[in-house]
């Protein structure tokens, strides 16, 4: 019988044992319930069921709308940020990047609530514009997470490249959208996928900012309360499997624009 | 109760996912390890119901027959209570619960609790799922001392125990009421009117667009917009007149026929585009900080939005609309799975229902919790005492009215023992959500408990009128959307044409 033997190898069995218990076997169980009816009989009703439901679909839009201009938003707003601080001659620039980030370490619900009063004194009634304070909540919340990424890659850009690109007669445009644009997609995929899927389920920005509107996240809660733990686990499958593709999808994305950026720079 | 009944639904999401795993065993674990004379309660009730005690010195409730003040956890006062009249120790483990739905995860998932306080719908599903243990005959003995529920309990609701059955049983055979309320419209009175506010369709009064805040539960809503819709027949004389009236609002309140059903989805539609927002919690706040001109709230929390406004020296009122009100209970039960065959345990569940139901315990619960027992006291004048002491006037005070409480205290509303000389402004104040005028009471009815088909539609229609349907997306978005994804396709595969040029 061979002995057992501590390898580095035996550094990952926690990890392993933590990843079955609280990722696999939940993920099994959900898998179980949203392939099952109340009876413990397999079906694939709570999925075609969801596929064809108006509002279901309606919720899936809603959600990917709201996600989407918080991404967006999000996006426009970080890029500069980050460009300026990345390439200032700005002292202390850790500093300064801790400044954008610092509201990240304030309690999320006192966030939300000093929010939902600034945003009552500039809108009077926050009830009218139910979709817009969705997305100005979740910019507030998701926004660092688009920062840091951004001003990772762009300050690791070798800046012998532009100065290479002037050389050659580019002018500062040019430079920039052949450039650091495109070098800088990386960091703005990571930056997009920390924003836009949290986005998708974070239905408690809503409830705090008074949108009654249920998005991914608020449907699941409301199958659960009505003990319909089939249909709720159903849906986060769904989602799950969004976010899925939606990984390859980037990654993919990545890959092709790295080849790309190599390809422009021959 | 207040509810915040998502964040319980993703807690219960998790729980599922581990229950294969630990339910039975997580169960069997919690078996008392206690030694054998120490008796072992797992108790299961709202948040914040029931007096934790720490009351500041000047919170003294001045009885002209003694004070009373909370100094300590009430559960913890229990404990020595029991072993001093019994000679026996006791060990409450004492849990909280968010909503009714949560609990009854909680014991789907193999929680074991001995006893615990849902609202009159739960516990009559617990009944038909024959889940509940018995009340013993001693409790039921009124010539027991310490029988407190029994000696104190209001005939009112007494009557409304026993006259209601489950399966040919009564609720009074497993339940002991704890706290009750109606469902009323807590509003600003400087800017809405109590005409406006005195009936159901109020929640969809175009003049107050975006200032109304709506309980976020189907059951609430449900029953305010079916008072809505048949709005004309309830308050109509012949409808009202009726020998059997109480019967047939019950009936009518109780419509979850699909016609009905898909008739409240359309109403909840508009009333969801006309409100502020439905709320869980934030129903208070919104009012004190004057977000929102009313807000559809349980005569409980009603009590304690108009507290903390008067502590702001802002003044709101509450309305019981015309039409009708959902008069609702929470109240004690034994669950077979906690107690099973254990009289010892049983006997000290019981023990704790007295003992929170004695009268000078009945008025601390009702101050730190601001709803209504259901103990009017019987004998001991102390409950009535307290409810003159919140309400009645001042001596100078000249608007006054006469506010009778006989139906609640003795059955008699005549009794001139148990009138309030208020200010009349109490009317529409604290008074009347606290303890409800005959004539509010004569117009309430009970919302039962719906089979399984029953609840699934109407929680379908909830989550319906919840959802954003994708039929009302604006076809400029769909163009909108189709065109961005044109786009990045057409992108995607100029740049692959543009790398394979360049291999």
């Amino acid at each position: 019988m061979k002995t057992w033997k501590f390898s580095r190898k035996s550094l990952g069995i926690p990890y392993a044992v933590f990843l079955l218990l609280f990722v696999a076997l939940p993920l099994l169980v959900l898998v179980y319930y949203a392939f099952t009816n109340g009876e413990g009989h397999f079906t694939v009703s709570n999925l075609t069921g969801f596929f064809t439901d108006p509002n279901t679909l309606g919720t899936l839009c809603y959600s990917f709308a709201i996600a989407a201009v918080t991404t967006l938003v999000c996006l426009l707003l970080a890029y500069p940020t980050a460009y300026i601080l990345a390439t200032s001659n700005l002292k202390r620039k850790q500093v300064w990047l801790l400044i954008f980030i610092m509201s990240m370490w304030i309690n999320f619900s006192l966030r939300m609530t000093a929010l939902k009063e600034v945003l009552t004194l500039i809108e009077g009634n926050l009830a009218r514009y139910p979709f817009l304070n969705a997305v100005v909540g979740m910019t507030y919340d998701f926004l660092p997470f688009m920062i840091l990424p951004i001003y990772n890659t762009i300050s690791r850009l070798d800046g012998a490249l532009i100065e290479a690109a002037k050389d050659l007669g580019a002018n500062d445009t040019a430079a920039f959208l052949k450039i650091t644009l495109p070098l800088s997609v990386p960091g703005i995929i990571s930056g997009v996928s920390m924003v836009f899927l949290p986005a998708m389920t974070n239905y408690v920005v809503l409830d705090m900012l008074y949108n009654s509107t249920y998005i991914m996240g608020s449907l699941i809660g409301s199958y659960f309360s009505a003990y319909n733990w089939h249909g709720g686990s159903m849906i986060a499958l769904i989602l799950l499997a969004i976010i899925i593709v939606f990984t390859v999808a980037t990654n993919g994305a990545d890959d092709s624009d790295r080849a790309g950026i190599g390809g422009a720079l021959l | 109760m207040k509810m915040n009944y998502r964040m319980a639904a993703l807690g219960a999401a998790f729980a599922v996912a581990f229950s294969a795993l630990g339910g039975p065993y997580a169960a069997e674990a919690r078996v008392e390890s206690f030694s054998e004379d120490t008796i072992t309660l797992r108790i299961a009730n709202w948040e914040d119901y029931i007096d934790y005690g720490d009351w500041d010195e000047e919170e003294t409730i001045e009885l002209e027959s003694g004070d009373i003040i909370g100094e300590r956890n009430m559960v913890d006062e229990f404990e020595e209570w029991y072993e001093e009249t019994y000679g026996k120790k006791v060990k409450v483990e004492y849990s909280t619960f968010g909503t009714n739905e949560d609990l009854y995860n909680m014991l789907t998932l193999g929680d074991v609790y001995d006893l615990v306080c849902p609202s009159e719908y739960m516990f009559m599903k617990l009944m038909t799922e024959k889940a509940l243990v018995p009340l013993s005959d001693e409790f039921f003995d009124e010539n027991e001392e310490n029988n407190y529920y029994i000696r104190g309990l209001s005939q009112y609701i007494r009557d409304i125990f026993d006259s209601h059955e489950i399966d040919g049983e009564k609720w009074s055979s497993y339940a002991a009421g704890y706290m009750w309320g109606i469902t009323g419209i807590v509003y600003n009175s400087d800017v809405v009117s109590p005409e406006e506010v005195s009936t159901w369709k109020f929640l969809n009064n175009p003049k107050y667009a975006r200032q109304i805040t709506i309980k976020d539960n189907v059951r609430d809503t449900y029953f305010a917009a079916v008072g809505a819709l048949k709005s004309d027949l309830l308050l109509s004389d012949e409808f009202r007149n009726a020998p059997d009236y109480p019967k047939r609002l019950e009936e009518e309140m109780n419509d979850v026929s699909p016609e009905m059903i898909a008739k409240v989805q359309d109403y909840l539609q508009e009333v969801k585009d006309n409100a502020y927002s439905f709320e869980t919690d934030s129903g208070a706040a919104d009012m004190i900080t004057g977000k929102v001109l009313a807000n559809y709230q349980w005569s409980g929390d009603s009590v304690y939005t108009m507290d903390r406004a008067d502590e702001d020296e802002f003044t709101l009122s509450f309305a019981v609309p015309e039409e009708v009100t959902n008069i609702y209970f929470d109240g004690w039960v034994m669950l077979k799975s906690g107690i099973g065959e254990d009289a010892e345990k049983q006997h000290a569940a019981e023990a704790f229902i007295n003992y929170i139901s004695r009268p000078d315990n009945v008025i601390r619960n009702m101050y730190y919790v601001g709803y209504t027992s259901v103990i009017a006291g019987g004998d001991d004048q102390r409950i009535f005492e307290f409810a003159d002491y919140n309400f009645s006037a001042e001596d100078d005070e000249e608007d006054t009215v006469e506010y009778p409480l006989g139906w609640f205290f003795t059955g008699d509303n005549e009794d001139e023992d148990y009138i309030i000389t208020a200010p009349s402004e109490q009317l529409h104040r604290q008074m009347v959500s606290q303890y409800p005028s005959q004539e509010d009471i004569s117009r309430s009815c009970i919302m039962l408990n719906f089979d399984k088909e029953e609840s699934e539609a109407l929680n379908r229609m909830w989550i319906n009128v919840r959802c954003f349907n994708i039929r009302n997306v604006p076809v400029w978005v769909w163009v909108l959307t189709a065109a961005a994804l044109a786009a990045l396709i057409g992108l995607y595969i100029r740049r692959r044409i543009y790398i394979r040029s360049l291999e």
